[in-house]
């Protein structure tokens, strides 16, 4: 299976590492409006560089493409590759409104490729054991939830994600994430109710969110998400009446690492740097799991449906920051299917 | 200096009247109840002495009373003692009813006697530092807070509505919304909440989140549920986190503990050696009433908690953010 990486940023450059370990597929091509970014990923996986994902499609062999470019992005490239009859794989969220998401999902039915997308949360093994756990009912009937999510701003090319409309921020890029493992979990949204701050300051923008929703199982859930504080940390507590899952990023990380005086370098003097290693990190098992999907035919952990409704949530949730009031989910444009 | 109690319907009453009992300035001279044996085994364990008629108790002479009856009963109690001309020191929340709180607040100015209101987390010290911190500015602005008070469900009268006025909401928002209140200087806006009874079969609700903007632009979260497990290894949390423009801070107010292993009764158990919040209290309002100053958490500090607590009730079942609107003193 060959397989092609377009978007060589932060996550692009995790994907592209990721695919080079999998035995089955082989990273063949790489591609960056920037020219030296794709030269250098090629280089190390011996992969071809490419500037432009229309030139990789024809001049390639490629059986998947992988979409790593900013959010905005997602749509008119996923359609590319979609009409190249390419099987795609595309960052989440998979588009910036429930109608970019229905349409990406469309236009790859229509060409009969298959496409996943990178809920990646769902691979996170802490996340995915939660989840087993209250499934199972290992919390009995489920409480109150509690997640936290964030860290500090973002900053990437041309700050695309300070931009509302290329990224929806904070509450569509990152809470999706909890949303989609909440959804997972507990089944479908029945309202969600968001508080907001941001502040959009010279050298120092932050962007801050409390978002209750209320499930229709009935289990109240809280997500924090954050673009505001210093490092970044996960968190949830699952509450229900016969037990209580709790995990903190900050707390789990096995390994730690706090050097003496560093010539030249005083201010990283004892600073600890927490690690969490895993024999597989959670990217890498995901793509591993979407090569075997594409492979074997099966349904994969996370369906394209799946990416959807998070977007759908993440919408209601951006919707009732603005109006201040909570949101019903099957009252919005009448729902998705 | 002369104090009463007035009722150990509530748990704390068993506290205040140890540390009333061991402080320097006071005789804890009197107790009443209604429930005759609860107030006579109290009155002997505390050295005190036991009256079953209220009236007879009000006539004594004492400067003080503390007040720890079910929520519900609150109000009469109050007004009487004020009107016999005694200081309170009364346990949260203040009321049942925002109309109750307000009566109780002017029977007391009335009677030009102190109201003080039981919020003991002002007297944690990490909580107070942390309060120094914030008005200090090194945060810049706060943007946000996110608080929980969480619980077990504490049963007896605290689940029967009529004398609780309500379960986990009434009961937990009260103390870390009198945080927000006394250390960002500012008032609710407009209050959203989920409220829900999913751990036990009782008639009041037991978990739920609040969810609130307030006057100074900021927003903040409350959880009140009483969702602890039994396994949990201590009685509860108080937390808070403030988010500010130029860092965070946040404050977890029972953490100074070391952790038990305790085999014999086959748990972990968190063995606090914080400092006593009560005992802050105890002595505050004391030293209060000694040289007769405002006190330092007032009737309306009770007031304005609790109508956040009403507010979210009425949220919850219309399944909107309601407007907080708060009514004169
Ligand atoms: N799953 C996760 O945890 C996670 C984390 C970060 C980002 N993401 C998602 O991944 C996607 C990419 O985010 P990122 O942080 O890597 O972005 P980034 O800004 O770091 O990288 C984007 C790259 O795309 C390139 N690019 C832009 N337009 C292009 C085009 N037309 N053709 C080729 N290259 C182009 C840019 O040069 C840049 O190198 C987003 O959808 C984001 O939400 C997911």
């Amino acid at each position: 299976m060959k397989v092609a990486v377009v978007g060589l940023g932060t996550m692009g450059k995790v994907h592209a590492d990721a695919w080079a370990h999998i035995e089955h597929a082989e990273l063949v091509g790489v591609c960056d409006l920037d020219r030296v970014k794709a030269e250098t990923i090629a280089e190390s996986y011996d992969a071809t560089p490419y500037q432009d994902l229309s030139e990789m499609l024809e001049q390639s062999n490629v059986d998947v493409i992988d979409v790593c470019l900013p959010t905005y992005l997602h749509k008119e490239n996923v359609a590319l590759a979609a009409q190249a009859g390419k099987h795609v794989v595309c960052e989440k969220p998979l588009g910036l409104n429930v109608q970019d998401a229905q349409d990406i999902i469309s236009v790859c039915e229509d060409h009969g490729v298959q496409l996943f997308v990178a809920q990646v949360v769902r691979f996170f093994p802490e996340y995915a054991q939660a989840s087993a756990k209250v499934k199972s009912g290992g919390i009995g009937k489920p409480g109150v939830v509690r997640l936290t999510r964030g860290g500090g701003f973002p900053r990437a090319w041309e700050d695309w994600y300070a931009d509302e409309a290329k990224s929806g921020r904070l509450i569509l890029d990152s809470m999706i994430h909890d949303f989609d493992w909440l959804r997972w979990t507990f089944g479908d949204v029945e309202r969600v109710m968001t508080r907001r701050v941001s502040r959009s300051d010279e050298d120092r923008p932050l962007e801050y969110a409390l978002v209750t929703l209320r499930m229709e199982d009935g289990t109240i859930a809280h997500v924090e998400g954050t673009w505001a504080h210093a490092t970044f940390h996960t968190s949830f507590e699952l509450t229900g009446d016969k037990g209580m899952v709790v995990h903190d990023s900050a707390v789990s990380a096995p390994l730690s690492v706090s050097l003496h005086h560093n010539e030249g370098d005083a201010s990283k003097n004892g600073v600890a740097v927490p690690e969490s290693p895993l024999n597989e990190n959670p990217y890498l098992r995901e793509l591993k799991h979407f090569a075997h999907c594409i492979l074997t035919g099966s349904e994969p952990i996370v369906t394209a449906y799946d990416a959807l409704k998070a977007v759908e949530i993440s919408q209601a949730a951006l919707e009732s920051a603005k109006t201040g009031q909570p949101v019903v989910l099957a009252k919005m444009g009448g729902g998705v299917r | 200096m002369k104090v009463g109690i007035m009722s150990f319907a509530h748990m704390h009453a068993f506290t205040y009247a140890g540390l009333l009992l061991a402080h320097p300035d006071v005789e804890l001279t009197a107790i009443w109840d209604d429930d005759f044996e609860r107030g006579d085994n109290a009155a002997e364990r505390f050295k005190s002495t036991f009256y079953a008629d209220r009236e007879e108790f009000l006539a004594l002479d004492l400067d003080a009373v503390v007040i720890c009856s079910e929520n519900s009963r609150h109000r009469d109690l109050v007004v009487q003692a004020a009107e016999a001309g005694k200081h309170i020191l009364c346990e949260k929340p203040i009321a049942t009813e925002i109309e109750d709180a307000r009566e109780m607040i002017a029977a007391c100015k009335r009677n030009g006697v102190i109201l003080q209101i039981a919020f003991p987390v002002r007297f944690a010290p990490s909580i107070s530092r942390a309060r120094t911190i914030i008005q200090s500015g090194q945060l810049g602005d706060i943007l946000a807070v996110k608080a929980t008070n969480h619980g077990q469900m504490p049963g007896g009268w605290f689940v029967e509505e009529p004398l609780s006025g309500g379960g986990a909401a009434t009961d937990h928002i009260v103390h870390v919304m009198d945080i927000i209140r006394w250390t960002l200087q500012t008032e609710v806006k407009d209050v959203y909440a989920e409220l829900d009874t999913r751990f036990y079969d009782i008639d009041v609700e037991d978990c739920g989140t609040v969810s609130l903007a307030l006057e100074s632009g900021a927003i903040a979260t409350i959880d009140p549920s009483w969702s602890r497990p039994k396994t949990f290894p201590m009685w509860g949390d108080v937390t808070l986190e403030f988010v500010g423009t130029k860092g965070t801070l946040s404050v977890d107010a029972l953490k100074q503990s070391s952790t038990y292993f305790n085999d014999q009764e086959s748990k972990v158990q968190n063995l606090g050696w914080g400092d006593d919040m009560d005992q802050g209290l105890i002595d505050d309002f004391v030293q209060c009433v000694k040289i007769k100053r405002e006190p330092s958490i007032t009737g309306e500090d009770g007031l304005r908690t609790l109508e956040v607590v009403k507010a979210a009730y009425q949220s919850s079942t219309a399944k909107r953010t309601v407007p907080l609107e708060r009514v004169h003193v």
